[in-house]
């Protein structure tokens, strides 16, 4: 190399290689460096020599990890040495040194550009390897277009043709936006033509790129690409050095496959013939052979092709080969080859309808469980988690509980929730499932979630007829020599709950159901603790007629805990001690455990949220979403604001220790709350009250880690957000016109509208031509709303135009927009909103444009809405009251029953309240369950009125509630009433609110509604 | 008395084991590979002396190039495993006749290893002074040739020795000449303004001992302390005297009687040996004051100007100055005009590098530089400024002000002897802000 010759730089290297230890490294790179700069700066002796080598001996420095923070100016200069020796270290020392935002940059671009527009080869090359290493924003811009006219150029030679096209494809890469790439589809059908395989390779590699970014330009593309498939596979038509062990061309075969999985589907016959019968030959003549590198080369293809074969959804035929196929693999002793095998029968599960024809390797499948790698193991977990159905589950998860007891550490907890939700999900009859999980809770209690076991109980207590069932099977395990926490926990709660059930039987007289379980008492934590005392209450309550020893014996326990120092532990053993001697009262108050509401299993909610992680990537999710009507749950759910936050957990807890004032026995409780402090002097009053529903809230609460049921199985709220926005938008804009369907819009404007009436700022509309951004403030009744109009293309916008429609209770001044926005640029246009009345119509902003022959037009409804209007106010309490009980009655307080409301946990709705400004005052209801709010509003005509706001819901049904709304002015009481309404029906707002949410209320409250009809109209038309 | 090791290692530079020895079961034989792995291949190295890792702790100290390692599982003493360490250091060295590096280790693997059974049992350190040890550790180690060697003497009954109740001397020795002496080296820590505040300053002195006398000699040292002096002072007026803090001697030195009669008096070993240690913070003497002017001129300029004066009397002079001045990392190139030596720039250090080789009393050198900076891509970091760092050697000063009184030498027989003193200070760490 250019090395040769250069005795100071190999002096130098080898004396850095002499060092003993990195001290003397560093002082003999430092003398250098000291020398160095001192040469660089007397200009007179730097010979082009003398420059070529330091600046090799800068680089040699910077690899070994050093800071080198001059010099670059040298660097630069050397790259427009005429010199080829010269000209290659500038190159290399800028790539390495410089980054793309470096000032220096600039100065090289010149020389650059002169490079790769000029006839030296060489040259060519090595400016272009530099701009595509470096490929920064100004590279782009000032090169992109003279790159690209290299790759076209019929002159250049295919190794600047291969240089120019992977330059391109990293400047495409990092700003796609600047690489101007219209109309580049042909050139690029054109390149796919070419002969050269090298060429062929790196222009493929920058049509991946392409298009993933945008297929629909590159439909020519796709037969070139057929076409080059079936070279490869089928003529075997190339040269031989690109052949790889026989494989023609590999990486080129993956690439193509990899291009064709972006385009959504194949629609002409013949190409999808072709490539069918391309398809068929790789997936037939691909076999497992001795050599690791051909091994891994036609696997690579071969698995390519089979994603590719998924994609296209080719007849049943064809998958049922792939899955013989991938049944081989799964059966061959190479691990590698295996996991591909598992994980691609995963996706091919999720993907297709061949179930049954994988469900034939389940055998082969439990095999791999056993497998020594872990990974495979997984693998096979997975994929058989996924396989599982109502027909196999008993198979399945037999197998999974036998495999758990030898399965690996870190593998367990998976395992045991798998086994869970498969036991749950697809259980035949219910004793199966209790069966399963306390075998679970058996063979690996320390990976058992307290879901699982919580999950047991409410099904156990929703299931009269397996109650007895479930304490034989309890007090079976209770007989085991050392058993697992978790048991103790369950059977001691299923003892406690439903041992009465089976006095009769021997062995389940209370007395030995106490023994049995006081034997496990010092054994268990202090979790633990307070369960047992509620079983011994429970047991004290179902002894009949009552033993006065065993009484005694469980108060001695109740006293002993007494001063336990554990809270939770103490406070029971003095409530239980002290219910206990009520007598008869006791059997209200410890009665059995009402029902549980029917939920979702939170294992499955849990099971899905990891699910998403592990979903299928790249082309693949692509694909899903871009046929969203066949998707599948999973790629719905991770859309889904989750709900398994712990946020929500604590206000489930906190629902469920409120007595429900309907319940006889909670009536008790109360009132035996309020003697309790006498009877125990240790408790404060204050504390006492809450703590009432304890005694059998805490057994509750413990169960009820849930969150609202997820929208799995609410198909009304899938149907606006897993479809993409395009289904839902075009509801969202009744009366657009033909022309506008010309311009599709990106994203969602429902969507877009929905979250600028919570914040103040964001986009309001796109397509490809023009962005439409937003910003306001509000200040009381009056708003400045400013749009950005920007032009995102090369070419002016004509003839724009937006009028505002206002609805009645709106003044609104736009300021005049112009004409025509020129190409790039963003205009701002303030407009300003007067609030005259409270109404929830919403503006419209009607806003046309032409671009080419294309004319736009767009309506849009404007983020001005009742709550940009309120303001936030926290009030005492007795303000509050005061007010409260002023505006009595209708029209000024208006109260309503809302059914169908979408279930949600008391602390999400008061987060919602306070995204609408809307204050919460937490304290003021004495219960709950209720929720009071209010706020400000503001008007010309109302001026600031106050807004007061009263929920109340109902713990046992979460989808009604009733609200209360009142305020100084009829009209604004019936708006913010109808408001709220509308936000509570459909969270997240959604687009059909108006007809929806309208019929009802406008027949209530008729006359009301009259004032404010023109407005309603309006938003109904929209 | 506490444990100071289980096992010592002696390590080169790359961390290869030169020599260990384990002297109890406690820790493994690989240990050393978490010493390497966990200290020597990170920055950690040099930042604590102490170091612990699972559960043993590792002492660790660099001595020219090699480490010595000292592995304890128990909660031992550091204190003692580290002067451990420094004495069989100076023990080796005196086997080896100087020099303590890895090729001597190579040299001498089996008299180490015969030294390190001796001085050290299960953990505890055992006696570990050069002169009884080489009784009967006759074996000698491998020297450079150009040192002298020491006369054969008749080895007496080392056991006596060992045991007897002047543990570090042995009877019957004759000298034709009856010799001592005495070398005060003082090394002066500086940290000094660069308005010329002294910020922090101190004084490390020792008194280091050559003995060549006959018989059981018993000797008395004046000094001109206060408190030696308190009596002194009062009756005769003695003039000056000094404080000294931390003062520490040789095992040798009577302790009842320094308490008692505030006077050092000591049956000394044989050779050379360190007679006391002691630390000075007050009153001390600085024999340099260094005026230093650094000024930037614009991102590619400095000026540098530095005076520095000597105030010891004019008849002493210094010896081996070495004037260190901190530029910034990007210089190109310098130019000098000195008074009195040669300046260079070592761009290993980054510092301009002034030596002076000698230097008389009362008078005062300038440097005057000019730098020239690289401009760098990497938006200037401002310029640390780093203290300037001074070395140097005067001869018969002291900062302290300490001067030896007397030296009586009291035997049976009576003989006349000659005592030779010497005093030297030397540079610490002396720095100067800038």
């Amino acid at each position: 190399m250019a090395l040769s010759g250069m005795r100071g730089l190999s002096v130098f290297i080898s004396d850095v290689r002499n060092c003993q230890n990195k001290e003397q490294e560093r002082l003999r790179v430092d003398k250098e460096l000291g020398k160095i700069r001192t040469r660089f700066k007397s200009e007179k002796g730097l010979k082009p020599y003398d420059k070529k080598k330091y600046v090799w001996k800068m680089l040699y420095i910077y690899m070994l990890g050093y800071d080198v923070d001059f010099g670059h100016m040298e660097a630069v200069s050397l790259i427009s040495a005429p010199k080829y020796p010269e000209k290659q270290v500038g190159y290399i020392v800028t790539s390495c040194l410089v980054n793309e935002n470096h000032d220096f940059l600039r100065l090289a671009i010149n020389t650059v550009r002169t490079d790769i527009i000029g006839r030296n080869e060489t040259f060519q090359c090595l400016a272009l390897t530099m701009v595509g290493n470096i490929g920064g924003r100004e590279f782009s811009e000032s090169l992109a277009p003279d790159v690209q006219k290299l790759l076209v150029s019929s002159s250049c030679r295919p190794l600047v043709k291969k240089k120019a096209a992977l330059c391109l494809l990293r400047l495409y890469r990092k700003n796609p936006d600047v690489v101007n790439v219209d109309g580049w589809a042909v050139r690029m059908a054109q390149l796919l033509d070419e002969r050269d395989l090298g060429v062929l390779t790196s222009s493929m590699s920058l049509l991946v790129a392409l298009v993933s970014n945008n297929y629909e330009a590159y439909w020519s593309c796709l037969p070139k690409c057929v076409k080059i498939l079936e070279r490869l596979a089928r003529n075997q038509d190339i040269p031989q050095e690109y052949t790889y062990y026989g494989i023609p061309s590999p990486w080129l075969q993956v690439k193509t496959m990899r291009a064709l999985q972006y385009f959504p589907i194949i629609e002409d016959p013949n190409t999808r013939r072709s490539l069918f019968e391309v398809l068929q030959r790789i997936l037939m003549g691909t076999d497992v052979v001795k050599n690791v590198n051909k091994n891994n080369a036609s696997h690579a293809v071969l698995f390519e092709a089979l994603a590719l074969v998924m994609h296209l959804d080719a007849e049943k035929e064809m998958m049922s080969q792939c899955v013989t196929l991938l049944g081989k693999f799964i059966a061959v002793r190479e691990p590698n080859i295996r996991y591909l095998g598992l994980e691609n029968m995963t996706r091919m599960f999720m993907i297709t309808d061949v179930q049954d024809i994988i469900k034939r390797h389940q055998a082969q499948i439990i095999t791999s469980l056993k497998d020594p790698d872990i990974s495979i193991r997984r693998r096979a977990l997975d994929l058989l988690y996924s396989m599982c159905d109502v027909s196999n589950a008993k198979d399945i998860v037999e197998e999974l509980l036998q495999y758990l007891s030898t399965a690996d550490f870190a593998m367990r907890e998976e395992l045991s929730l798998k086994a869970a939700i498969l036991a749950e999900k697809f259980t035949p009859d219910l004793s199966w499932y209790v069966d399963v999980i306390l075998q679970l809770i058996d063979k690996a209690g320390e990976f058992v979630s307290d879901d699982i076991w919580f999950r047991v109980i409410q099904f156990v207590t929703n299931n009269d007829d397996l109650q007895p069932y479930a304490a034989a099977k309890a007090r079976e395990y209770l007989d085991k020599p050392a058993i697992h926490e978790t048991m103790v926990k369950v059977s001691a709660y299923i003892l406690g709950e439903f041992g009465h059930l089976l006095v009769r039987q021997p062995g389940f007289s209370p007395r030995e159901i106490f023994n049995i379980i006081h034997e496990k008492l010092p054994t268990v934590s202090t979790s633990t603790i307070p369960i047992l005392l509620s079983t011994y209450a429970k047991i004290l309550m179902h002894t009949q007629p009552p033993d006065p020893d065993l009484q005694n014996q469980i108060w001695a326990i109740f006293k002993k805990y007494e001063s336990c120092i554990e809270v939770e532990i103490q406070q029971r053993a003095v409530e239980y001690f002290a219910l206990s001697r009520k007598g008869a009262a006791l059997v209200d108050i410890l009665a059995e455990m009402p029902k549980f509401p029917e939920r979702q299993s939170a294992l499955i909610k849990r099971a899905e949220d990891t699910e998403v992680d592990t979903a299928e990537q790249s082309a693949m999710k692509l694909r899903a979403q871009q046929l969203s009507q066949t998707s599948n749950a999973l790629v719905v759910s991770d859309q889904h604001p989750t709900n398994g936050t712990p946020a929500v957990m604590v206000n489930q807890l906190g629902l469920l220790k409120v007595p429900n004032p309907s319940t006889r026995s909670n009536m008790d409780n109360d009132s035996e709350d309020q003697r309790l402090p006498q009877v125990n002097g240790t408790l404060s009053k204050v504390e006492a009250l809450p703590q009432s529903a304890d005694l059998d809230g805490v057994l509750l609460d413990t169960l009820a880690i849930e969150g609202p049921p997820s929208s799995i199985v609410q198909p009304k709220s899938n149907s606006n957000l897993g479809l993409g926005g395009i289904a839902v938008e075009s509801s969202a804009l009744v009366p657009v016109d033909q022309q506008a369907n010309a311009v599709q819009p990106i994203g969602n404007i429902a969507e877009r509208f929905r979250s600028l009436c919570l914040k103040d700022s964001g986009v309001l509309y796109e397509d490809p031509y023009i962005q439409i951004g937003l910003k306001a403030e509000w200040r009381a009744h009056q708003g400045r709303v400013v749009l950005f109009l920007g032009n995102k293309n090369t070419s002016p916008l004509l003839s724009v135009q937006a009028i505002i429609l206002p609805p009645t209770h709106l003044k609104t001044e736009l300021s005049l927009v112009p004409e025509t926005i020129p190409p790039r640029a963003q205009v701002q246009c303030p407009l300003e909103v007067v609030n005259l009345l409270p109404s929830r119509d919403v503006a419209v902003l009607d806003f046309s444009y032409k671009f080419g022959n294309d004319m736009v037009n767009v309506k849009l409804q404007l983020p001005a809405v009742l709550n940009k209007f309120l303001q936030p106010i926290s009030i005492s309490a007795e303000d509050f009251f005061a007010q409260w009980r002023s505006l009595s009655g209708p029209p000024l307080k208006l109260q309503e029953v809302v059914r169908g409301v979408k279930p949600l946990p008391l602390l999400e709705m008061a987060n919602l309240f306070d995204s609408y400004s809307l204050t919460v005052c937490p304290g003021l209801d004495p219960n709950p369950n209720n929720l009071v709010a209010c706020a400000t509003f503001y008007s010309e005509n109302t001026r600031a009125m106050l807004c007061l706001i009263r929920i109340e819901t109902d713990p046992a049904d979460r989808t009604q509630l009733r609200m209360t709304v009142a305020s100084g002015d009829p009209t604004l009481t019936f708006e913010l009433k109808m408001f709220i309404k509308e936000m509570l029906v459909s969270i997240p707002p959604a687009i059909q609110k108006p007809p929806q949410a309208s019929p009802t209320p406008l027949q209530q409250a008729s006359d009301v509604a009259a004032s404010t009809d023109p407005g309603a109209m309006l938003a109904a038309l929209l | 008395m506490p444990v100071a090791a289980s096992a010592v290692y002696f390590l080169n530079l790359r961390g290869d084991v030169l020599i260990n020895r384990l002297y109890r079961d406690d820790v493994g034989g690989n240990m050393v590979d978490a010493f390497r792995t966990h200290i020597m291949q990170t920055k950690e190295l040099g930042t604590c002396p102490v170091r612990q890792i699972g559960g043993c702790s590792f002492f660790y100290m660099r001595i020219s190039n090699v480490y010595i390692v000292i592995v304890v599982s128990t909660n031992a003493n550091v204190a003692c495993a580290f002067k451990f360490v420094v004495e069989a250091v100076a023990l080796f060295k005196s086997y080896f006749g100087g020099a303590f590096d890895e090729d001597a280790i190579r040299n001498n693997f089996v008299l180490i290893y015969e030294l390190l059974d001796e001085i050290m049992d299960f953990g505890y350190p055992q006696n570990l002074s050069a002169e009884i040890l080489k009784l009967y550790i006759t074996q000698e180690g491998v020297r450079s040739p150009f040192l002298s060697k020491p006369a054969d003497k008749p080895v007496p009954n080392a056991t006596l020795q060992v045991t007897g109740a002047v543990g570090w001397r042995r009877e019957g020795l004759v000298y034709k000449k009856n010799e001592v002496f005495l070398d005060i080296v003082e090394s002066v820590n500086l940290l000094m303004s660069s308005k010329g505040s002294v910020l922090r300053c101190d004084v490390t002195g020792k008194i280091l001992m050559k003995c060549f006398l006959s018989g059981m000699p018993d000797l008395k040292l004046g000094l001109n302390d206060k408190l030696f002096n308190f009596f002194l002072n009062i009756f005769f007026n003695y003039g000056k005297t000094i404080e000294l803090d931390d003062v520490t001697f040789h095992q040798c030195v009577n302790l009842t009687r320094f308490n008692s009669e505030k006077t050092v008096s000591f049956v000394p070993p044989d050779g050379e040996f360190e007679l006391m240690k002691y630390r000075i913070t007050e009153g001390v003497n600085l024999p340099f004051k260094v005026l230093p002017t650094i000024k930037e001129l614009g991102r590619t300029r400095m000026e540098v100007n530095v005076k520095v004066k000597s105030t010891f009397i004019e008849k002493l002079f210094a010896l081996g100055v070495v004037v260190k001045i901190p530029v910034p990392k990007q210089t190109a190139k310098t130019s000098f005009t000195v008074t009195s030596g040669r300046a260079k720039y070592n761009a290993s250090i980054d510092s301009l590098v002034w030596k002076i080789r000698k230097f008389p009393g009362q008078t005062e050198a300038t440097l005057s530089a000019e730098v020239e900076l690289i401009s760098t891509m990497t938006e200037k970091k401002s310029w640390t400024r780093p203290p300037i760092q001074m070395e140097f050697q005067v001869p018969m000063f002291t900062a302290s002000g300490l001067r030896v009184r007397f030296l009586k030498v009291w035997e049976k027989s009576g003989y006349n002897t000659v005592e030779w003193v010497r005093y030297i200070t030397k540079a610490g760490s002396y720095e100067i802000r800038c």
